[in-house]
């Protein structure tokens, strides 16, 4: 095999010599295989050291997180806990630019090189990735009894076709805040239906005690797609039938659904115009400047609102589910970043033990504490520690049990736009039903 | 050739240009420029187009030729309807305004007064900006909430609240036009500076010496003398804002309710978010065919203002 490789190289010595770089290569590829078959004999055998080039190389690209510490102090902390497998980091941009996150991976991937070969991917290019063929399914190696360990919205979001293509890694959910304070005046018991909240809210704005009763985002991005789908699956609607075949976004619970939103800017008023032209950020704003009683917004908000460097209601601030219709359950828009492995990748078994190891509960308490982010094992939430430097975190746990993915679909890229815009029109227009319809009829078309 | 050129030369300076006939020279010294160019501009059109006859997608990973279905799509798709007559919107309206804003900007600075180098140099301080810090600025300044125009407005008693610039579909491209517009007008009037530059002082002088008053020169002397300049610069204003996309994108992002989705942020998306490379390369050729129809009939506007001239 060695000298197979050998072959072609020298082959390729017409250039003239043979660069630093393609020795390199060629080391790399060896000792990968080395480290292979070292792996195999290692652990078959109990042979625990191996020589340092003998260790199996494979990569991890990941968007950039930052906290106390990086990701890629994550994958230095995995190289030296072990001897048989070397990681290289790939960082990827940050997560506020996933577009260019989700360019960077579709590139690497269409290669099939097998670069990188575990990788982190937001919940909504799941299906699309496992559609196109670049994710590996994981069943073999996570078997059922291994999964009930995560929270199951998370886990059906990972799922396509029946297959888990994603390990869960962390996650995050909008959620309600509301302001302690103001609520005490109106009643102090925080709303859990929709109707309850609109009231309160009119009520209090109505009173002067805040400027705006409700605060969410209305601009035409795909945060506008996590309110809505929130709202939607609270109502007992959907977007997509469970197939994922046609959409149901013009159907009773999904118009009354978008009919609320748009009644909070046209007939109640409890939430300002404005908010049709803002995402998470603009819409915080107020919020932490004690404009506003409620919100829906990601959980980034807390530590904000606690900073009093940067807010005027610190403790004034509680979280809970978002409300609900009659008849429905509370539910929360998924996010966060789950884990996958490269169909392509040649170094499978190194591949899956990195997997395991970043999503193992160790990693995860680490990610947890060190970067903020919250774990997808329900079971840390009751940890101690986690407690104690991460009490908000640790509070969440009954939002992130409502978590609910997006539609689950490969062609999720074109969905999200048409819901984009439809939506976006509805709310501006009012015309809820004749807007649904239309949107509907051009996601059947998309998906269908 | 090489031999050729090692033969001493000495009287025969000629030599070497007589190896070659002359044809062939000039076709040999023009290839680099040629490769060049045919490699960085000419082959990705070719390709575009090519790719806009397919169906190729990253993600469904197919890549089959299918004709002119792209096309036909493209014809009947509504969206990409929404955004060209938005980008026509905006071209025609934001060239306008700065031409004529900057035309005026122009006639001011072509006066000597004190200190007309640094105002020539600080007028192109808007234009030498980043866009994308422009937009932010922009954003800013018309925020719905704390926005400083929504301020003065309602302090000098224009509106008797606060107007939602970026939320509402009213008023969401004009805040767009007029960013545009502040961030483009010096380089028009730059640009036409130069061309009143070529206008010679002596028939300005002897309109003076006929009594013509200052508007009478403007109409009849300066403005026709300058209608090349006129049209040329304009040409290069529309070509440029017809791509607009940075002040759409971080701005509003084509919404609300699509209200300012243009050519460029349809394709943008279309391509890399949903990566349809064949379908938005259809979007990206109609864009390409829209702009060559606007350049020639501003060509031709001016080859006949220049027949008109002779």
């Amino acid at each position: 095999m060695d000298e197979s490789r050998k072959g072609p190289r020298s082959g390729s010595k017409s250039i003239g010599h043979v660069t630093i770089a393609d020795r390199r290569q060629f080391l790399i590829g060896s000792a990968g295989l080395l480290g292979a078959a070292a792996f195999g004999a290692g652990t078959s055998l109990g042979i625990g050291r191996a020589r340092a080039q003998s260790r199996a190389e494979i990569s991890f690209a990941s968007a950039a997180f930052f906290g106390k510490e990086t990701f890629g102090d994550l994958i230095k902390a995995f190289n030296g806990s072990q001897d048989r497998i070397l990681v290289k980091n790939i960082e990827l941009p940050p997560p506020s630019s996933s577009t260019e996150v989700y360019q960077g991976l579709v590139q690497q991937l269409a290669r099939r090189t097998g670069t990188p070969d575990v990788f982190s991917q937001d919940v909504i290019w799941i299906a699309g990735f496992a559609a196109a063929g670049w994710a590996l399914p994981l069943d073999e190696y996570f078997p059922a009894d291994k999964r009930s360990a995560y929270f199951t919205g998370t886990l059906d979001a990972c799922t396509y076709g029946g297959k888990l293509t994603a390990l869960p890694w962390f996650m995050d959910s909008g959620m309600f805040y509301y302001r302690k304070d103001v609520l005490e005046k109106h009643g102090g018991k925080v709303p859990e239906s929709w109707a309850d909240m609109a009231t309160i809210a009119a009520a209090a704005q109505k009173a002067g005690d805040i400027d705006y009763g409700y605060l969410w985002q209305g601009k035409q991005a795909e945060v506008l797609v996590c309110d809505a789908v929130e709202i939607i699956t609270s109502n007992n609607g959907a977007i997509l039938a469970p197939d994922g075949k046609s959409s149901l976004i013009n159907q009773k619970g999904a118009v009354e659904a978008i009919q609320f939103l748009h009644d909070t800017l046209a007939t109640n008023k409890i939430s300002p115009q404005d908010v049709l032209s803002w995402d998470e950020e603009p819409s915080r704003q107020p919020f932490t400047s004690g404009k506003a009683m409620f919100m829906r917004n990601w959980s980034y908000v807390y530590p904000i609102a606690q900073d009093a460097k940067a807010s005027q209601v610190v403790d004034k601030v509680g979280v809970a589910p978002l409300p609900s219709f009659p008849g429905g359950k509370s539910s929360a828009c998924l996010g966060g970043y789950q884990l996958g492995v490269n169909a392509n990748s040649k170094q499978r078994e190194a591949a899956i033990e990195l997997l395991t190891w970043l999503s193992s509960t160790e990693v995860q308490h680490r990610i947890a504490l060190n970067f903020g982010l919250a774990p997808t094992r329900p079971a840390l939430f009751q940890d101690a520690q986690i407690k104690k430097e991460q009490p908000f975190m640790a509070s969440l746990e009954k939002v992130f049990t409502g978590a609910t993915a997006r539609p689950i679909t490969p062609e999720y890229a074109k969905v999200t736009l048409a819901l984009q815009s439809g939506i976006s029109k509805a709310l501006v227009s009012g015309n809820v039903q004749a807007e649904m319809d239309a949107t509907a009829a051009q996601i059947d078309k998309i998906v269908g | 050739m090489s031999a050729a050129a090692t033969i001493p030369s000495v009287g025969r300076p000629r030599r070497l240009g007589k190896a070659l006939p002359g044809a062939l020279w000039a076709l040999l010294l023009l290839t680099p420029a040629f490769v060049s160019l045919a490699s960085v501009s000419f082959y990705p059109i070719v390709n575009g187009l090519y790719l806009s006859l397919t169906n190729t997608s990253l993600i469904t990973q197919e890549q089959a030729f299918t004709g002119f279905s792209n096309y036909a799509e493209l014809w009947g798709d509504p969206q990409f309807w929404n955004a060209w007559w938005h980008t026509i919107w905006f071209t025609t309206a934001s060239t306008v305004l700065e031409t004529v804003i900057g035309l005026g900007m122009a006639l001011i600075l072509c006066e000597a007064f004190k200190g007309r180098g640094l105002v020539r140099a600080a007028m192109l301080v808007p234009w030498a900006m980043p866009t994308v810090v422009t937009s932010k600025m922009f954003g800013w300044l018309f925020d719905g909430q704390n926005g400083i125009i929504n301020y003065i407005l309602l302090h000098a008693g224009l509106i008797d609240q606060n107007v939602n610039w970026y939320g509402s579909t009213d008023t969401a491209m004009i805040t767009i036009i007029i960013a545009d517009v502040w961030k483009t007008t010096p380089f028009m009037a730059l640009l036409l500076l130069t061309g009143l530059q070529t206008v010679p002082n002596s028939l300005i002088e002897a309109a003076r010496m006929d009594g013509a008053k200052g508007w009478i020169t403007f109409w009849y002397i300066r403005l026709p003398l300058l209608m090349p300049t006129l049209l040329i610069a304009g040409l290069f204003r529309a070509l440029d804002a017809f791509r607009v996309f940075d002040l759409v994108y971080v701005l509003t992002g084509g919404g609300p309710a699509d209200s300012t989705e243009t050519l460029s942020t349809l394709s943008y998306k279309v391509l890399f978010s949903t990566l349809q490379f064949g379908y938005g390369s259809a979007v990206s050729t109609a864009m390409f065919i829209t702009e060559g129809i606007i350049a020639l009939v501003f060509c031709l506007y001016l080859v006949r203002q220049i027949k008109r001239a002779q």
